[in-house]
């Protein structure tokens, strides 16, 4: 099965990163391709033509539990800018390239976005489980865990 | 009864913007606006950095043009260290910039604009996108993704990543370029000169066959700002500034871009965020100018490629001394699509590429720094002023969007005052009228994350305001959206 993993997000705009940290966290080994980028963009439906499966990871500012849902296809054609979301990019790929795989879209909770590098304790820990969640949906290839971090808090409990 | 027609937010452009149409009692168009209403002050968050980090945080300005902000910021940092940098570096920039340029025109042409080109201006909106030209042409748009791939694949090759690379900084770069690079990159150059050739001969038919849009979409005379070498050829990454006039007759020449504000003044209008540059010794609003590829031909007398000077004596014939239609960028970007992977081939050829020393290392010699270059849109200046310790304390950036602010406004006067019929008064616009307005601002591909330093995509919501300022229709154009 052949896996692609596309992170997004700025790593030097906070819990923005939490999505290149979750491939960090993975490493080279996960036996997924793992591709981060700045922003979805179109030629990313070209590169997830042949997977089975992709997952796009990006924080979440408006969300408090990780969530791995299948990307929604859109419901109308999508005007796309200078910047796609997951949802046009598997629309383009399957009309294009004939993209037959399935497709999820993680979102990790975030909860600072300000200027600056490192993940706040609580994107970190849901960069931790997502990780671990995606080592499960590879098979734990050469039985890799990754090391969880503490249970999340939301912001302002700590 | 006049009234207000708000075209909010425009689509298939970067960042937050509206169109306002006042129509008159008639109504007839009164005047027409191009708003920008969105507002980050990027130069302040630099206050305080070293000077070092610039070239990073300078990048993430924009997600589609960071290299030109990594090779502005860059040349400021250069010019602070007082270094002159290595050939290798220099070659290095611009090849970047190149892969740059080609990347971001062929979104602009294949992603943005050709749903206009191919299908027509008044084709459904259900249809007016890629997934309708999709089933007009899948090859054509296959070949614009291969196309932006290449471009962001010598990037992510060279710079590190496709996206906010950081290899460059004060002094050079920080990689040498190799020959299994140099391969990768040959093996695209068939495919990319093939796409770009072919978009260039379908762009030149389809293009012809708007005249209407040719005529009014922004065609007007005005200045034309971008840098040349040192023979008044094209040029993307240093040499001096040229400013032509509507018929072609030189304004100014061998302007030194790192004087720029000595020449370029700033002038502020109440409905935008986005400043309106001007060439001072005329004054504003005369001293408006352009800036990007249209300007870019209009102050080159030749590109220096053989394809793309055949390509841009043909061009020129379009125009008397200078091409002042604003539909007219279009082909001008396929041009310099062309050039650009023409230059890229030729680099690589280059010897100095190969270079060891891509380093000049010194430590802060002056307290004031320029740097610029051509990015896709035009032309873009860093300025920066440090302390003694090289801490930043101020920084304005002048941007190439912001430079064709009241270019776009005129554009969309004369576009609203051209298609929006006096029968739609009653407040139904047909939708080949509305998407005509924004045809006239996405000839310029305008950045507004850029020239604001926002980010932001938009769906479009058209707005009737009745003379006392109350809101009497509201048409929504996108599936997120609601007609109210």
């Amino acid at each position: 099965m052949r896996t692609v993993l596309i992170a997004c997000g700025n790593c030097w705009r906070g819990d923005d990163g939490a999505a290149h940290r979750v491939l960090d966290l993975l490493g080279p080994d996960s036996g997924a391709q793992l591709r981060s980028v700045q922003q979805f963009l179109p030629e990313l439906a070209d590169e997830i033509a042949q997977a089975d499966v992709v997952v796009f990871l990006d924080a979440a500012i408006d969300c408090d539990a990780l969530s791995l849902e299948a990307v929604r296809e859109p419901e109308a054609p999508p005007a796309l800018t200078h910047v796609s979301t997951p949802s046009e990019i598997v629309a383009l790929s399957r009309a294009l390239y004939g993209f037959q795989g399935r497709a999820f879209q993680c979102q990790i909770p975030a909860a600072d976005l300000a200027t600056g590098e490192g993940l706040s304790p609580y994107a970190e820990g849901f960069a931790g489980e997502a990780a671990q969640i995606l080592l499960d949906l590879l098979g734990h290839p050469a039985g890799k865990t990754v090391q969880q971090a503490p249970a999340p808090e939301a912001p302002g409990t700590a | 009864m006049s009234r207000t027609v708000l075209i909010q937010p425009v689509t298939r452009i970067e960042g937050h913007a509206k169109i306002s149409i006042q129509l008159d009692d008639a109504g007839q168009v009164e005047s027409a606006r191009f708003h920008v209403t969105e507002f980050r002050g990027f130069e302040k968050l630099c206050e305080g950095r070293p000077f070092q980090e610039m070239p990073g945080l300078m990048s993430r300005v924009c997600g589609i043009c960071p290299v030109s902000h990594v090779l502005a910021s860059s040349k400021a940092g250069d010019m602070l260290l007082g270094v002159e940098i290595p050939p290798a570096a220099e070659q290095q920039r611009r090849l970047l910039n190149y892969a740059q340029i080609l990347q971001s025109h062929a979104l602009s042409f294949f992603h943005l604009s050709s749903p206009d080109l191919l299908l027509g201006m008044d084709a459904p909106p259900a249809q007016r996108n890629i997934f309708g030209l999709l089933q007009h042409d899948a090859d054509f748009l296959r070949r614009g993704i291969r196309l932006r791939q290449f471009g962001q694949r010598v990037i992510e090759l060279v710079g590190g990543k496709k996206i906010h690379p950081g290899w460059s900084g004060p002094g050079g770069v920080q990689r040498r370029f190799t020959s299994a690079q140099r391969d990768e990159i040959l093996g695209w150059i068939p495919e990319a000169a093939e796409s770009v050739a072919l978009a260039l001969e379908r762009g030149k038919r389809v293009l012809d066959s708007f005249r209407p849009e040719i005529e009014f979409l922004g065609n007007f005379p005005s200045l034309f700002l971008g840098t040349v070498n040192e023979r008044g050829g094209l040029e993307y990454y240093d040499g001096s500034i040229r400013i032509v006039d509507g018929r072609g007759n030189s304004i100014a020449e061998k302007l030194d871009p790192k004087r720029y504000a000595t020449y370029l003044g700033e002038a502020s209008e109440d409905f935008s965020f986005v400043k309106f540059p001007y060439y001072q010794p005329f004054g504003y609003p005369q001293g408006h100018y352009r800036v990007g590829p249209l300007a870019r031909l209009n102050v080159a007398a030749f590109a220096g490629t053989p394809r793309a000077d055949r390509e841009l004596r043909e061009f020129k014939q379009r125009g008397a001394g200078a091409v002042c239609e604003s539909f007219h960028y279009h082909l001008a970007r396929l041009i310099e699509m062309l050039h650009c992977v023409e230059r890229i081939e030729e680099l690589m050829a280059n010897p100095d590429l190969f270079g060891e020393t891509i380093q000049a290392h010194a430590s802060l010699n002056r307290r004031e720094g320029v740097g610029s270059c051509e990015a896709p849109r035009g032309t873009l200046f860093h300025h920066y002023w440090v302390d003694p310790d090289g801490l930043m304390t101020r920084a304005n950036l002048l941007i190439a969007t912001a430079q064709n602010n009241r270019a776009m406004n005129l554009a969309v006067d004369q576009a609203a005052r051209r298609f929006l019929k006096p029968s739609a008064a009653g407040g139904e616009f047909e939708e080949g009228m509305l998407n005509r307005l924004e045809a006239a601002i996405r000839c310029y591909d305008p950045c507004l994350s850029c020239s604001t330093h926002a980010l932001g995509q938009m769906p479009v919501v058209v707005e009737v305001f009745a003379a006392n300022g109350d809101l009497v229709r509201r048409i929504a154009r996108l599936p997120d959206s609601q007609n109210v």
